[in-house]
């Protein structure tokens, strides 16, 4: 559904035509995701939520050179970042000036222990280990799972090398299967326990 | 077996960025050893776990939409502010016409023409025929007046604006011809539209420029600050907004009819549809605080990169001359400068000038001749 052809082309009309609609297409596709990824950085719903209503103020108000923009999604997951700094840097004292620094709060989904046909104990394992994760680790993660973006459109957002999401991704992955039970037997004396309870 | 490498496959895999090379590993990797397996199913569960749409985007979008409307209308309401202590004067009954001492001695006569009993047919209730006001400018000439209301137009060279000449109604509504600067009195129970061959702008208070001359490609839109829109005549469920410093340019309808015919083979549909509406800047030029589009208005006849065909137009206009271009390669030569009380030899020699000489003139009377 967020195909970049689609992007692409909601990008264009916008630039070509003021088409409110393709502009209300692109919010509905885009805006969840660069809320999540707003909030993960700064911890505030509501001001995750301005931020990106000011992001779309600026794509509507640069709309006639939408199209020269090589990658709209990327544009906008670059942007909210930026914003979200400046917000940090603008409302507490001492911020952290990049993301290696920050304090990411990751927001992703790992499913519901009856989805995983496991205890709720161990799906709070798996969110644990995924608050461990390095912050760079955690953003890359979600942008990567949550919002489906390509390595490489990832670490143009971040500002890193495409090689350091992939590294990034493995080791988030690896950690997580780590914190799984490694065998039918552990996980079905994980299933009983979770009964008995 | 290294389990990093294993896990890294996984990871691929998950973001849909493995190899062909990489799947076909992973799938031996996994019929070796069936004890991971368990963990991969479960990874990909875990991946595939996706928010469930909790939050109501629809809310989302209208409220964003609101602030988008709201940082739009800001300069607006400042604006309007300011307004209203000029409305403090009471506005006039009759329109107040002057000859305007910017106008220069070279420029013609103001032609000012004022036709009573033109009949139109407008929504009044009363059925009769109500009295047009017409102002309207020779060629080198320019105007400027005042409506009943307070607003103040200053009228360019080969300009026709015509208004009931009550000025009363729920709308204030202009018709316009050429190319005229509003300074529109803020009035919010009675919108002022302006109307012209390709469109219609609706405006509250603010000062804007709209250049339509019949004889030129486009009709263009500048708003130097308020609020107003814009309406297609030819789509009327086209609204654009515009902001101060945007400039709205519309391809005349014949013009833009030619276009699409002459792009035959050539450019696609999109590109013809392109090319009838652009949203741009005011230009703004060295020295100048006023926009390009507004020269005129301080009697500064201005072009900014403008091929010599369309500097002829305005040039005709302005000293009320007749301009020949023999050669079509000088037509598309481009040209910038502000001039000011300057003379028609002076305009020419100063872009002869600075084309490096790549065209010479003469003057004759009513008519300039430039030739290769």
């Amino acid at each position: 559904m967020q195909r970049p052809e689609t992007i692409r082309e909601l990008g264009r009309r916008i630039a070509l035509y003021e088409d409110i609609k393709a502009y209300k297409e692109l919010y509905m596709l885009l805006a969840e995701g660069l809320q999540r990824f707003s909030y993960s950085m700064i911890r505030s719903r509501e001001a995750a939520e301005e931020i990106v209503s000011d992001v779309f103020i600026k794509i509507w108000q640069i709309r006639s050179r939408l199209g020269e923009i090589d990658n709209l999604r990327v544009y906008m997951y670059t942007i909210t970042k930026n914003f979200s700094i400046n917000y940090i840097q603008r409302n507490y004292k001492n911020a952290p000036v990049s993301i290696e620094t920050m304090d990411i709060e990751p927001v992703i989904e790992t499913g519901d222990p009856e989805e995983l046909c496991i205890s709720a104990e161990m799906v709070n394992n798996i969110r644990k280990t995924i608050r461990q994760l390095p912050p760079q680790c955690r953003l890359v993660f979600q942008l990567v799972k949550e919002d489906g973006l390509k390595y490489k459109e990832a670490a143009e957002v971040l500002n890193i090398s495409a090689l350091t999401v992939r590294n990034q991704l493995a080791i988030a992955v690896r950690k997580i299967a780590a914190s799984l039970p490694p065998h039918l037997h552990t996980y079905l004396a994980a299933m009983n326990r979770f009964s008995a309870s | 077996m290294n389990e990093d490498r294993f896990w890294l496959l996984i990871s691929l895999k998950l973001s849909c960025e493995a190899q062909p090379e990489e799947l076909s590993e992973l799938e031996t990797l996994l019929q070796e050893h069936p004890d991971l397996q368990l963990r991969a199913g479960m990874m990909q569960t875990i991946w595939s776990a996706s928010a469930k749409n909790t939050t109501d985007k629809e809310a989302f979008f209208n409220k964003h939409m609101q602030r988008l409307s709201n940082h739009f209308s800001e300069p607006a309401l400042q604006y309007e502010e300011v307004l209203q202590a000029a409305e403090e004067e009471a506005p006039r009954r009759r329109p107040l016409v002057r000859k305007l001492g910017w106008l220069t001695g070279m420029a013609a006569l103001l032609a000012l023409v004022i036709y009573l009993a033109y009949p139109k047919t407008v929504n009044t209730g009363q059925g009769a025929a109500l009295a047009q006001n017409t102002v309207s400018t020779k060629k080198g000439s320019k105007s400027k007046i005042q409506l009943p209301d307070g607003t103040e137009v200053w009228l360019n060279a080969d300009s026709k604006i015509t208004y009931n000449e009550k000025f009363q109604g729920n709308i204030r509504e202009v018709q316009l011809e050429g190319e005229a600067f509003f300074d529109v009195v803020r009035d919010e129970s009675r919108p002022f539209i302006i109307h012209t061959d390709v469109i219609d702008v609706k405006v509250l208070g603010t000062a804007f420029n709209v250049r339509s001359y019949a004889d030129e490609k486009n009709t263009e839109t500048s708003l130097i600050r308020g609020l107003v829109e814009v309406t297609l005549r030819r789509n009327p469920d086209k609204k654009f907004t515009l902001k101060p410093n945007d400039k709205l340019i519309v391809a005349n309808d014949s013009f833009a009819d030619t276009s699409v015919h002459a792009a035959g083979s050539g450019p696609s549909q999109d590109v013809c549809r392109q090319l009838l509406t652009t949203m741009a800047k005011i230009r703004f030029t060295e020295n100048e605080s006023n926009a390009l589009e507004t020269l005129w208005v301080n009697n500064k006849l201005a072009f900014d990169k403008e091929p010599l065909e369309e500097i002829a137009l305005k040039i005709e206009r302005w000293y009320d001359v007749k301009v020949n271009i023999t050669d079509k390669k000088l037509k598309r030569g481009e040209y910038s400068g502000v001039f000011q009380n300057e003379s028609l030899q002076q305009v020419m020699e100063a872009l002869q000038l600075s084309g490096g000489g790549d065209f010479s003139y003469t003057i004759t009377r009513k008519e300039v001749l430039i030739y290769p």
